[in-house]
């Protein structure tokens, strides 16, 4: 594919794995965005869309887990990832650090994930040359 | 480069909203410009007297009282959906501008994003 102009990308998912298509649409995207030679400077989960950072989805094995074939892809392009902190514990991901907080009796956070705030959101518009959002469309 | 935030959804019914206000607040707070568009159903967050304390839910109408001293740059209305909904002048706060929301005034901010 001839390409003139190197894009960077980052890409806002506010939809949850198996409510919603947006976790698999944005990895189709995120997938072509590479194999076009640009960049994704940062994914960003946002409201339901935390879920996708979860390690306690468990799909039936002949179906897509999501959030594997997700934290694949951002290990193999090396691409960082981030759930906002005040969707993720109004929805019930967190990471360690968060748990002990907390004082809740179990952390699920993937690690191909993070967990920070608005802020990395708002650095990625201004970095990126274009910010794509991924919605449960309903 | 300015952001505008859609609200196109009537409060309290999800969380999507309250998010992209969020949103809208955080650039503010790291001084992007933000500015906010209600139309469609998301007129409704500007009725005034909303009394959501019966589902122990916080007031949107308090949230966005304090968008100017967040710096919000600009709180739009689409002025179709004013009418649609029943809204007039009378019954939006201060400081909300009544526009004609339609594509060219959304195509001419850099980045747009819609309530999840």
């Amino acid at each position: 594919m001839s390409n003139t102009t190197e894009h960077s990308f980052s890409l806002v998912i506010t939809g949850a794995p198996y409510s919603s298509q947006a976790p698999q649409t944005a990895l189709a995207f995120a997938e072509a965005v590479i194999a076009a030679g640009h960049r994704i400077d940062r994914v960003f989960l946002y409201g339901d869309g935390v879920h996708l950072a979860s390690a306690l989805i468990a799909p039936p094995s002949d179906e897509m887990n999501l959030p594997k074939l997700w934290s694949e892809f951002l290990a193999e392009h090396n691409i960082p990832a981030v759930a906002c902190i005040a969707s993720a514990l109004r929805r019930g991901l967190v990471n360690e650090q968060e748990q002990k907080r907390y004082e809740l009796s179990a952390s699920n956070l993937l690690p191909a994930f993070e967990i920070a705030g608005l802020g990395e959101w708002v650095e990625s518009t201004i970095k990126s040359t274009k910010t794509l959002y991924f919605h449960a469309g309903d | 480069m300015e952001t505008l935030i859609v609200i196109d959804q009537a409060p309290y019914g999800s969380f999507a909203g309250r998010e992209a206000l969020d949103m809208a607040f955080s650039l503010a707070a790291f001084d992007q410009p933000a500015s906010l568009l209600f139309t469609g159903a998301g007129v409704h967050w500007l009725r005034k007297g909303q009394a959501p304390d019966s589902i122990h839910q916080k007031s949107v109408e308090k949230n966005l009282s304090a968008a100017p001293i967040f710096g919000i740059e600009q709180l739009l209305v689409d002025s179709a959906s004013c009418e649609r909904f029943g809204l007039t002048v009378d019954d939006l706060p201060d400081g909300i501008t009544l526009i004609d929301g339609n594509a060219d005034m959304i195509g001419r901010y850099q980045n747009v994003l819609f309530a999840g």
